[in-house]
Protein backbone atom coordinates (compact mmCIF):
# COMPACT_ATOMS: atom_id res chain seq x y z
CA UNK A 1 0.00 0.00 0.00
CA UNK A 2 1.60 3.28 -1.03
CA UNK A 3 1.94 6.41 1.03
CA UNK A 4 -0.91 8.28 -0.63
CA UNK A 5 -3.38 5.61 0.34
CA UNK A 6 -2.32 5.90 3.94
CA UNK A 7 -2.84 9.64 3.89
CA UNK A 8 -6.56 9.62 3.15
CA UNK A 9 -9.97 8.31 3.99
CA UNK A 10 -12.30 7.85 6.94
CA UNK A 11 -10.90 8.83 10.30
CA UNK A 12 -7.54 9.49 8.68
CA UNK A 13 -8.86 12.58 6.94
CA UNK A 14 -9.28 14.23 10.33
CA UNK A 15 -5.69 13.41 11.24
CA UNK A 16 -4.43 15.96 8.72
CA UNK A 17 -7.14 18.62 9.17
CA UNK A 18 -5.90 22.03 10.40
CA UNK A 19 -5.20 22.27 14.13
CA UNK A 20 -6.25 25.27 16.22
CA UNK A 21 -4.06 28.16 17.30
CA UNK A 22 -3.48 27.17 20.89
CA UNK A 23 -0.33 25.25 21.61
CA UNK A 24 0.21 24.24 18.03
CA UNK A 25 3.30 22.17 18.63
CA UNK A 26 1.47 20.15 21.30
CA UNK A 27 -1.53 19.82 19.04
CA UNK A 28 0.57 18.45 16.18
CA UNK A 29 2.44 16.10 18.51
CA UNK A 30 -0.85 14.88 19.97
CA UNK A 31 -2.53 14.44 16.60
CA UNK A 32 0.28 12.53 14.92
CA UNK A 33 1.18 10.62 18.09
CA UNK A 34 -2.43 9.46 18.54
CA UNK A 35 -2.64 8.45 14.89
CA UNK A 36 0.50 6.35 15.31
CA UNK A 37 -0.80 4.75 18.52
CA UNK A 38 -4.07 3.89 16.80
CA UNK A 39 -2.28 2.37 13.84
CA UNK A 40 -3.79 4.96 11.47
CA UNK A 41 -0.20 5.69 10.50
CA UNK A 42 1.68 2.45 10.13
CA UNK A 43 5.12 1.50 11.37
CA UNK A 44 7.62 2.42 8.65
CA UNK A 45 5.20 4.66 6.78
CA UNK A 46 6.69 7.82 5.31
CA UNK A 47 5.07 11.09 6.34
CA UNK A 48 4.42 13.72 3.66
CA UNK A 49 7.21 16.25 3.05
CA UNK A 50 7.59 18.97 5.66
CA UNK A 51 6.06 21.80 3.66
CA UNK A 52 3.17 19.65 2.43
CA UNK A 53 2.45 18.29 5.90
CA UNK A 54 2.69 21.76 7.46
CA UNK A 55 0.26 23.03 4.81
CA UNK A 56 -2.23 20.24 5.45
CA UNK A 57 -2.11 20.76 9.20
CA UNK A 58 -2.28 24.54 8.85
CA UNK A 59 0.91 25.21 10.82
CA UNK A 60 4.21 26.84 9.90
CA UNK A 61 7.13 24.59 8.95
CA UNK A 62 8.94 25.81 12.07
CA UNK A 63 6.08 24.57 14.25
CA UNK A 64 6.00 21.29 12.39
CA UNK A 65 9.76 20.79 12.86
CA UNK A 66 9.43 21.33 16.60
CA UNK A 67 6.61 18.81 16.70
CA UNK A 68 8.61 16.28 14.69
CA UNK A 69 11.51 16.78 17.08
CA UNK A 70 9.24 16.00 20.04
CA UNK A 71 7.91 12.92 18.24
CA UNK A 72 11.50 11.82 17.56
CA UNK A 73 12.27 12.18 21.25
CA UNK A 74 9.25 10.00 22.03
CA UNK A 75 10.61 7.50 19.53
CA UNK A 76 7.51 7.67 17.33
CA UNK A 77 9.22 9.19 14.29
CA UNK A 78 12.64 8.73 12.75
CA UNK A 79 14.15 11.07 10.19
CA UNK A 80 16.50 9.93 7.45
CA UNK A 81 18.54 12.44 5.48
CA UNK A 82 19.42 12.54 1.83
CA UNK A 83 17.97 10.77 -1.19
CA UNK A 84 14.91 8.72 -0.26
CA UNK A 85 15.00 10.44 3.12
CA UNK A 86 12.21 12.03 5.11
CA UNK A 87 10.28 11.38 8.28
CA UNK A 88 9.05 7.88 8.98
CA UNK A 89 6.71 6.42 11.55
CA UNK A 90 8.57 4.14 13.91
CA UNK A 91 7.07 2.17 16.73
CA UNK A 92 9.69 1.81 19.46
CA UNK A 93 10.19 -1.29 21.57
CA UNK A 94 8.67 0.35 24.64
CA UNK A 95 5.23 -1.18 25.30
CA UNK A 96 2.40 0.81 23.69
CA UNK A 97 0.67 1.20 27.00
CA UNK A 98 3.66 3.03 28.47
CA UNK A 99 3.71 5.49 25.57
CA UNK A 100 -0.03 6.03 25.91
CA UNK A 101 0.43 6.92 29.57
CA UNK A 102 2.97 9.56 28.53
CA UNK A 103 0.38 10.92 26.15
CA UNK A 104 -2.37 10.85 28.75
CA UNK A 105 -0.15 12.84 31.10
CA UNK A 106 -0.24 15.72 28.59
CA UNK A 107 -3.99 16.05 29.21
CA UNK A 108 -5.24 17.86 32.32
CA UNK A 109 -8.27 16.34 34.05
CA UNK A 110 -10.16 19.50 33.08
CA UNK A 111 -9.35 18.91 29.41
CA UNK A 112 -10.40 15.28 29.67
CA UNK A 113 -13.64 16.25 31.39
CA UNK A 114 -14.33 18.80 28.65
CA UNK A 115 -13.52 16.27 25.91
CA UNK A 116 -15.99 13.90 27.57
CA UNK A 117 -18.65 16.63 27.69
CA UNK A 118 -18.26 17.31 23.98
CA UNK A 119 -18.35 13.61 23.17
CA UNK A 120 -21.39 13.00 25.39
CA UNK A 121 -23.23 15.86 23.68
CA UNK A 122 -22.52 14.38 20.25
CA UNK A 123 -23.32 10.77 21.07
CA UNK A 124 -26.41 11.37 23.19
CA UNK A 125 -27.95 13.61 20.53
CA UNK A 126 -27.03 11.12 17.83
CA UNK A 127 -28.69 8.30 19.83
CA UNK A 128 -31.88 10.32 20.31
CA UNK A 129 -32.12 11.21 16.61
CA UNK A 130 -31.23 7.69 15.52
CA UNK A 131 -34.09 6.34 17.67
CA UNK A 132 -36.45 8.68 15.85
CA UNK A 133 -35.08 8.09 12.37
CA UNK A 134 -33.93 4.53 12.31
CA UNK A 135 -35.22 1.51 10.51
CA UNK A 136 -33.98 -2.06 10.99
CA UNK A 137 -31.39 -1.95 8.19
CA UNK A 138 -29.65 1.00 9.87
CA UNK A 139 -28.89 -1.18 12.87
CA UNK A 140 -27.07 -3.91 10.99
CA UNK A 141 -23.75 -2.03 11.02
CA UNK A 142 -24.09 -1.02 14.68
CA UNK A 143 -24.83 -4.62 15.70
CA UNK A 144 -21.85 -5.89 13.76
CA UNK A 145 -19.63 -3.32 15.46
CA UNK A 146 -20.91 -4.17 18.96
CA UNK A 147 -20.28 -7.82 18.16
CA UNK A 148 -16.76 -7.07 16.90
CA UNK A 149 -15.95 -5.23 20.12
CA UNK A 150 -16.70 -8.37 22.13
CA UNK A 151 -14.14 -10.28 20.05
CA UNK A 152 -11.51 -7.63 19.26
CA UNK A 153 -8.08 -8.60 20.55
CA UNK A 154 -5.55 -5.94 21.38
CA UNK A 155 -6.23 -2.52 22.83
CA UNK A 156 -5.70 -0.66 19.53
CA UNK A 157 -8.28 -2.75 17.67
CA UNK A 158 -10.73 -2.28 20.53
CA UNK A 159 -10.20 1.49 20.46
CA UNK A 160 -10.89 1.60 16.70
CA UNK A 161 -14.05 -0.50 16.89
CA UNK A 162 -15.31 1.41 19.94
CA UNK A 163 -14.86 4.67 18.01
CA UNK A 164 -16.57 3.26 14.93
CA UNK A 165 -19.66 2.51 17.00
CA UNK A 166 -20.04 6.19 17.83
CA UNK A 167 -19.42 7.24 14.21
CA UNK A 168 -22.05 4.77 12.99
CA UNK A 169 -24.48 6.01 15.62
CA UNK A 170 -24.08 9.55 14.26
CA UNK A 171 -24.63 8.24 10.72
CA UNK A 172 -27.80 6.45 11.88
CA UNK A 173 -28.98 9.86 13.11
CA UNK A 174 -28.84 10.89 9.41
CA UNK A 175 -26.62 13.85 10.31
CA UNK A 176 -23.50 14.48 8.22
CA UNK A 177 -22.36 17.22 10.61
CA UNK A 178 -22.64 15.10 13.75
CA UNK A 179 -20.84 12.31 11.89
CA UNK A 180 -17.95 14.55 10.83
CA UNK A 181 -17.63 15.92 14.39
CA UNK A 182 -17.64 12.40 15.79
CA UNK A 183 -14.95 11.23 13.34
CA UNK A 184 -12.75 14.19 14.36
CA UNK A 185 -13.38 13.58 18.05
CA UNK A 186 -12.55 9.90 17.80
CA UNK A 187 -9.11 10.71 16.37
CA UNK A 188 -8.44 12.61 19.63
CA UNK A 189 -9.98 10.24 22.14
CA UNK A 190 -9.49 6.92 20.36
CA UNK A 191 -5.84 6.37 21.26
CA UNK A 192 -6.46 7.24 24.92
CA UNK A 193 -9.39 4.84 25.09
CA UNK A 194 -7.02 1.99 24.34
CA UNK A 195 -5.80 2.46 27.93
CA UNK A 196 -9.18 1.62 29.45
CA UNK A 197 -10.32 -0.90 26.82
CA UNK A 198 -7.30 -3.12 27.37
CA UNK A 199 -9.13 -4.29 30.48
CA UNK A 200 -11.29 -7.28 29.42
CA UNK A 201 -13.91 -6.65 32.04
CA UNK A 202 -14.43 -3.06 30.95
CA UNK A 203 -14.37 -4.03 27.28
CA UNK A 204 -17.28 -6.40 28.01
CA UNK A 205 -19.10 -3.68 29.94
CA UNK A 206 -18.64 -1.23 27.05
CA UNK A 207 -19.94 -3.79 24.54
CA UNK A 208 -22.98 -4.39 26.78
CA UNK A 209 -23.59 -0.64 26.97
CA UNK A 210 -23.42 -0.45 23.16
CA UNK A 211 -25.93 -3.28 22.85
CA UNK A 212 -28.33 -1.52 25.20
CA UNK A 213 -28.07 1.68 23.13
CA UNK A 214 -28.89 -0.35 20.01
CA UNK A 215 -31.94 -1.90 21.70
CA UNK A 216 -33.28 1.51 22.75
CA UNK A 217 -32.68 2.89 19.24
CA UNK A 218 -34.46 -0.10 17.74
CA UNK A 219 -37.44 0.39 20.06
CA UNK A 220 -37.64 4.05 19.10
CA UNK A 221 -37.18 4.86 22.80
CA UNK A 222 -35.39 8.12 22.09
CA UNK A 223 -35.12 9.37 25.67
CA UNK A 224 -33.58 6.20 26.98
CA UNK A 225 -31.34 5.91 23.90
CA UNK A 226 -30.02 9.38 24.67
CA UNK A 227 -29.47 8.56 28.35
CA UNK A 228 -27.79 5.23 27.67
CA UNK A 229 -25.41 6.74 25.12
CA UNK A 230 -24.59 9.58 27.48
CA UNK A 231 -23.88 7.18 30.33
CA UNK A 232 -21.68 5.05 28.08
CA UNK A 233 -19.54 8.08 27.23
CA UNK A 234 -19.49 9.36 30.82
CA UNK A 235 -18.30 6.00 32.09
CA UNK A 236 -15.43 5.90 29.58
CA UNK A 237 -14.46 9.48 30.41
CA UNK A 238 -14.56 8.76 34.15
CA UNK A 239 -12.25 5.78 33.65
CA UNK A 240 -9.84 7.87 31.59
CA UNK A 241 -9.78 10.56 34.29
CA UNK A 242 -9.18 7.91 36.96
CA UNK A 243 -6.23 6.63 34.88
CA UNK A 244 -4.93 10.18 34.58
CA UNK A 245 -5.19 10.78 38.35
CA UNK A 246 -3.31 7.56 39.04
CA UNK A 247 -0.29 8.68 36.97
CA UNK B 1 -59.76 13.82 -1.85
CA UNK B 2 -62.90 13.62 -3.94
CA UNK B 3 -63.58 10.33 -5.68
CA UNK B 4 -64.70 12.20 -8.78
CA UNK B 5 -61.23 13.41 -9.65
CA UNK B 6 -60.04 10.87 -12.16
CA UNK B 7 -56.33 11.20 -12.89
CA UNK B 8 -55.41 11.94 -16.49
CA UNK B 9 -52.10 10.58 -17.76
CA UNK B 10 -50.48 14.01 -17.77
CA UNK B 11 -51.53 14.94 -14.24
CA UNK B 12 -48.95 17.09 -12.44
CA UNK B 13 -48.07 14.16 -10.16
CA UNK B 14 -47.15 12.06 -13.20
CA UNK B 15 -45.01 14.86 -14.59
CA UNK B 16 -43.15 15.10 -11.27
CA UNK B 17 -42.63 11.33 -11.10
CA UNK B 18 -41.34 11.37 -14.67
CA UNK B 19 -39.04 14.31 -13.90
CA UNK B 20 -37.54 12.56 -10.85
CA UNK B 21 -37.10 9.38 -12.83
CA UNK B 22 -35.38 11.23 -15.63
CA UNK B 23 -33.00 13.00 -13.19
CA UNK B 24 -31.92 9.68 -11.67
CA UNK B 25 -31.84 7.90 -15.04
CA UNK B 26 -29.20 10.39 -16.17
CA UNK B 27 -27.11 9.31 -13.15
CA UNK B 28 -27.78 5.66 -13.99
CA UNK B 29 -26.44 6.47 -17.48
CA UNK B 30 -23.12 7.35 -15.84
CA UNK B 31 -23.28 4.09 -13.84
CA UNK B 32 -24.11 2.07 -16.96
CA UNK B 33 -21.23 3.61 -18.93
CA UNK B 34 -18.83 2.84 -16.07
CA UNK B 35 -20.18 -0.68 -15.87
CA UNK B 36 -19.74 -1.18 -19.63
CA UNK B 37 -16.15 0.15 -19.57
CA UNK B 38 -15.28 -2.02 -16.57
CA UNK B 39 -16.87 -5.15 -17.98
CA UNK B 40 -14.99 -4.71 -21.27
CA UNK B 41 -11.72 -4.05 -19.46
CA UNK B 42 -12.04 -7.06 -17.16
CA UNK B 43 -13.04 -9.29 -20.07
CA UNK B 44 -9.95 -8.15 -22.00
CA UNK B 45 -7.68 -8.93 -19.05
CA UNK B 46 -9.35 -12.32 -18.58
CA UNK B 47 -8.77 -13.08 -22.27
CA UNK B 48 -5.05 -12.55 -21.65
CA UNK B 49 -5.27 -15.36 -19.13
CA UNK B 50 -4.34 -13.28 -16.09
CA UNK B 51 -5.96 -11.62 -13.10
CA UNK B 52 -6.58 -7.87 -13.17
CA UNK B 53 -4.50 -5.52 -10.99
CA UNK B 54 -5.00 -1.94 -9.83
CA UNK B 55 -2.81 -0.70 -12.67
CA UNK B 56 -5.33 -2.10 -15.21
CA UNK B 57 -8.11 -0.02 -13.67
CA UNK B 58 -6.26 3.19 -14.59
CA UNK B 59 -7.74 2.68 -18.07
CA UNK B 60 -11.14 3.59 -16.60
CA UNK B 61 -10.01 7.08 -15.61
CA UNK B 62 -10.69 9.07 -18.81
CA UNK B 63 -14.30 7.84 -18.80
CA UNK B 64 -14.74 8.53 -15.09
CA UNK B 65 -13.37 12.06 -15.45
CA UNK B 66 -15.65 12.71 -18.41
CA UNK B 67 -18.71 11.58 -16.44
CA UNK B 68 -17.84 13.80 -13.48
CA UNK B 69 -17.55 16.74 -15.86
CA UNK B 70 -20.71 16.00 -17.84
CA UNK B 71 -23.20 14.88 -15.21
CA UNK B 72 -24.17 17.80 -13.05
CA UNK B 73 -25.71 15.61 -10.35
CA UNK B 74 -22.76 13.24 -10.08
CA UNK B 75 -20.13 14.14 -7.45
CA UNK B 76 -18.33 10.81 -7.30
CA UNK B 77 -18.09 7.89 -9.73
CA UNK B 78 -16.13 4.71 -10.12
CA UNK B 79 -15.74 0.98 -9.82
CA UNK B 80 -15.57 -0.82 -6.48
CA UNK B 81 -13.87 -4.18 -6.78
CA UNK B 82 -15.15 -7.26 -5.00
CA UNK B 83 -12.55 -8.30 -2.41
CA UNK B 84 -10.16 -10.81 -3.99
CA UNK B 85 -10.74 -9.65 -7.56
CA UNK B 86 -7.41 -7.89 -7.98
CA UNK B 87 -4.07 -9.65 -7.84
CA UNK B 88 -2.08 -6.93 -6.05
CA UNK B 89 -4.44 -5.69 -3.30
CA UNK B 90 -7.17 -7.36 -1.21
CA UNK B 91 -9.72 -4.59 -1.91
CA UNK B 92 -9.93 -1.47 -4.04
CA UNK B 93 -12.06 1.50 -5.05
CA UNK B 94 -11.17 3.12 -8.37
CA UNK B 95 -13.10 6.19 -7.32
CA UNK B 96 -13.01 9.80 -8.43
CA UNK B 97 -14.72 12.82 -6.88
CA UNK B 98 -15.39 16.43 -7.81
CA UNK B 99 -13.83 18.97 -5.47
CA UNK B 100 -15.50 22.15 -4.22
CA UNK B 101 -13.22 24.25 -6.45
CA UNK B 102 -14.34 22.46 -9.60
CA UNK B 103 -11.43 20.02 -9.88
CA UNK B 104 -11.37 16.26 -9.57
CA UNK B 105 -9.41 13.98 -7.26
CA UNK B 106 -9.05 10.27 -6.65
CA UNK B 107 -10.37 8.81 -3.41
CA UNK B 108 -7.51 7.07 -1.64
CA UNK B 109 -8.74 4.99 1.25
CA UNK B 110 -6.80 2.97 3.75
CA UNK B 111 -8.29 -0.48 3.22
CA UNK B 112 -5.88 -2.32 5.49
CA UNK B 113 -7.89 -3.82 8.37
CA UNK B 114 -4.79 -3.58 10.58
CA UNK B 115 -5.04 0.23 10.45
CA UNK B 116 -8.57 1.13 9.60
CA UNK B 117 -11.85 0.22 11.25
CA UNK B 118 -13.52 1.07 7.93
CA UNK B 119 -11.62 -1.29 5.66
CA UNK B 120 -14.54 -3.61 4.89
CA UNK B 121 -17.00 -1.95 2.53
CA UNK B 122 -18.98 -5.04 1.53
CA UNK B 123 -21.88 -4.44 3.94
CA UNK B 124 -22.83 -1.01 2.55
CA UNK B 125 -26.13 -1.06 0.65
CA UNK B 126 -24.52 0.33 -2.54
CA UNK B 127 -22.32 -2.76 -2.65
CA UNK B 128 -24.53 -5.44 -1.07
CA UNK B 129 -27.78 -4.70 -2.97
CA UNK B 130 -26.40 -5.14 -6.53
CA UNK B 131 -24.31 -8.12 -5.37
CA UNK B 132 -27.27 -9.89 -3.77
CA UNK B 133 -29.98 -9.04 -6.32
CA UNK B 134 -28.00 -8.78 -9.56
CA UNK B 135 -29.98 -5.58 -10.22
CA UNK B 136 -29.12 -1.91 -10.19
CA UNK B 137 -29.93 -0.14 -6.92
CA UNK B 138 -30.34 3.22 -5.21
CA UNK B 139 -28.82 3.34 -1.72
CA UNK B 140 -29.74 6.07 0.73
CA UNK B 141 -30.32 8.75 1.70
CA UNK B 142 -27.43 7.93 4.09
CA UNK B 143 -24.41 9.61 5.66
CA UNK B 144 -21.45 8.47 3.57
CA UNK B 145 -18.62 8.60 6.12
CA UNK B 146 -16.49 6.26 4.02
CA UNK B 147 -15.99 8.36 0.89
CA UNK B 148 -17.43 11.87 0.98
CA UNK B 149 -18.70 12.72 4.50
CA UNK B 150 -21.85 13.91 2.72
CA UNK B 151 -25.52 13.03 3.03
CA UNK B 152 -25.93 11.13 -0.22
CA UNK B 153 -27.69 8.82 -2.60
CA UNK B 154 -25.49 6.21 -4.26
CA UNK B 155 -26.67 4.58 -7.48
CA UNK B 156 -24.96 1.34 -8.37
CA UNK B 157 -25.06 -1.69 -10.65
CA UNK B 158 -23.30 -5.07 -10.53
CA UNK B 159 -20.30 -5.78 -12.78
CA UNK B 160 -19.87 -9.38 -13.84
CA UNK B 161 -17.08 -11.21 -15.59
CA UNK B 162 -17.75 -14.65 -17.04
CA UNK B 163 -20.97 -14.80 -15.02
CA UNK B 164 -19.24 -14.02 -11.73
CA UNK B 165 -19.76 -10.95 -9.56
CA UNK B 166 -16.66 -8.74 -9.85
CA UNK B 167 -17.79 -5.59 -8.03
CA UNK B 168 -20.08 -2.62 -8.57
CA UNK B 169 -20.09 0.43 -10.82
CA UNK B 170 -21.51 3.37 -8.88
CA UNK B 171 -22.13 7.11 -8.76
CA UNK B 172 -22.74 9.44 -5.79
CA UNK B 173 -25.35 12.18 -5.74
CA UNK B 174 -25.18 14.55 -2.78
CA UNK B 175 -28.62 15.11 -1.29
CA UNK B 176 -28.29 18.89 -1.53
CA UNK B 177 -27.76 18.58 -5.30
CA UNK B 178 -30.65 16.12 -5.63
CA UNK B 179 -32.83 18.52 -3.67
CA UNK B 180 -31.91 21.41 -5.96
CA UNK B 181 -32.88 19.28 -8.96
CA UNK B 182 -36.26 18.04 -7.73
CA UNK B 183 -37.61 20.84 -5.52
CA UNK B 184 -38.78 23.03 -8.43
CA UNK B 185 -40.89 20.07 -9.57
CA UNK B 186 -42.30 19.33 -6.11
CA UNK B 187 -43.21 22.99 -5.70
CA UNK B 188 -45.48 22.77 -8.73
CA UNK B 189 -47.78 20.35 -6.96
CA UNK B 190 -50.87 21.83 -5.30
CA UNK B 191 -50.21 20.10 -1.95
CA UNK B 192 -47.15 19.46 0.25
CA UNK B 193 -45.26 16.49 -1.15
CA UNK B 194 -42.18 14.36 -0.52
CA UNK B 195 -40.09 11.68 -2.16
CA UNK B 196 -39.38 8.61 -0.02
CA UNK B 197 -37.33 5.46 -0.62
CA UNK B 198 -38.63 1.90 -0.28
CA UNK B 199 -37.97 1.98 3.47
CA UNK B 200 -39.81 5.26 3.97
CA UNK B 201 -36.74 7.51 4.30
CA UNK B 202 -37.49 11.02 2.98
CA UNK B 203 -35.12 12.12 0.19
CA UNK B 204 -36.73 15.49 -0.62
CA UNK B 205 -39.77 17.29 0.78
CA UNK B 206 -41.89 20.41 0.51
CA UNK B 207 -43.75 19.29 3.63
CA UNK B 208 -42.31 20.83 6.83
CA UNK B 209 -43.84 18.00 8.86
CA UNK B 210 -41.69 15.48 6.98
CA UNK B 211 -38.07 16.60 6.81
CA UNK B 212 -35.33 15.09 4.66
CA UNK B 213 -33.75 12.14 6.48
CA UNK B 214 -36.81 11.42 8.61
CA UNK B 215 -38.81 8.21 8.32
CA UNK B 216 -42.36 8.13 7.03
CA UNK B 217 -44.11 5.34 8.86
CA UNK B 218 -47.36 3.69 7.94
CA UNK B 219 -47.73 2.98 4.24
CA UNK B 220 -45.71 0.11 2.78
CA UNK B 221 -43.63 1.97 0.22
CA UNK B 222 -41.89 -1.15 -1.05
CA UNK B 223 -45.32 -2.55 -1.89
CA UNK B 224 -46.31 0.67 -3.66
CA UNK B 225 -43.13 0.42 -5.76
CA UNK B 226 -43.80 -3.23 -6.57
CA UNK B 227 -47.39 -2.40 -7.60
CA UNK B 228 -46.00 0.16 -10.05
CA UNK B 229 -49.09 2.37 -10.15
CA UNK B 230 -50.47 5.28 -8.19
CA UNK B 231 -52.85 4.67 -5.30
CA UNK B 232 -53.86 5.74 -1.83
CA UNK B 233 -52.62 4.51 1.53
CA UNK B 234 -53.56 5.89 4.94
CA UNK B 235 -54.95 9.03 3.42
CA UNK B 236 -51.88 9.85 1.33
CA UNK B 237 -51.52 9.66 -2.42
CA UNK B 238 -48.58 7.42 -3.43
CA UNK B 239 -47.10 7.70 -6.91
CA UNK B 240 -44.16 5.40 -7.71
CA UNK B 241 -41.45 6.90 -9.93
CA UNK B 242 -41.36 3.82 -12.19
CA UNK B 243 -37.91 2.44 -12.78
CA UNK B 244 -36.31 4.22 -9.82
CA UNK B 245 -37.10 3.14 -6.25
CA UNK B 246 -38.65 6.39 -5.00
CA UNK B 247 -42.30 7.09 -4.22
CA UNK B 248 -43.90 10.53 -4.51
CA UNK B 249 -46.12 10.99 -1.44
CA UNK B 250 -48.71 13.75 -1.36
CA UNK B 251 -50.66 14.86 1.66
CA UNK B 252 -54.40 14.92 1.29
CA UNK B 253 -55.78 18.31 0.56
Amino acid sequence: MNQQQHMNGGARKAVFAPVDNRARVDAVVGRLGDAIELGLLADGEQLPGESELAGQLGVSTVTLREALMALRQQGLVTTRRGRGGGSFVSLPEVPGEERLRVRLRSWSTEELRDLGDHWAALSSTAARLAAQRTEPEDLVQLRRTAEELTHAEGAAARGRVYGRFHVELAAAAQSARLTREQVALQTEVGALLCLVLGNDEYREEAAARHRSVISAVQDGAHDSARELAERCVQESTARLIAERLAL
Amino acid sequence: MSLATATPATAPEQLVAAGVRSALESVFDAVAATRADTTALLAKVAAQGRRPATVDLAALRPGLHLRLARHELVSGVGFVAAPGLLSDVPAWLEWWQSTSDGGIRPLLLDLDPEHSAYADYTHWDWFALPRDTGERAVAGPYVDYLCSDEYSLTLSAPVEVEGRFAGVAAADVYLRHFEAAVMPMLHQLPVPARLVNARGRVAASTDPRHLVGSLSKGPDFAEALAAGRAGYARGARLVPCDGVPLVLVMAER
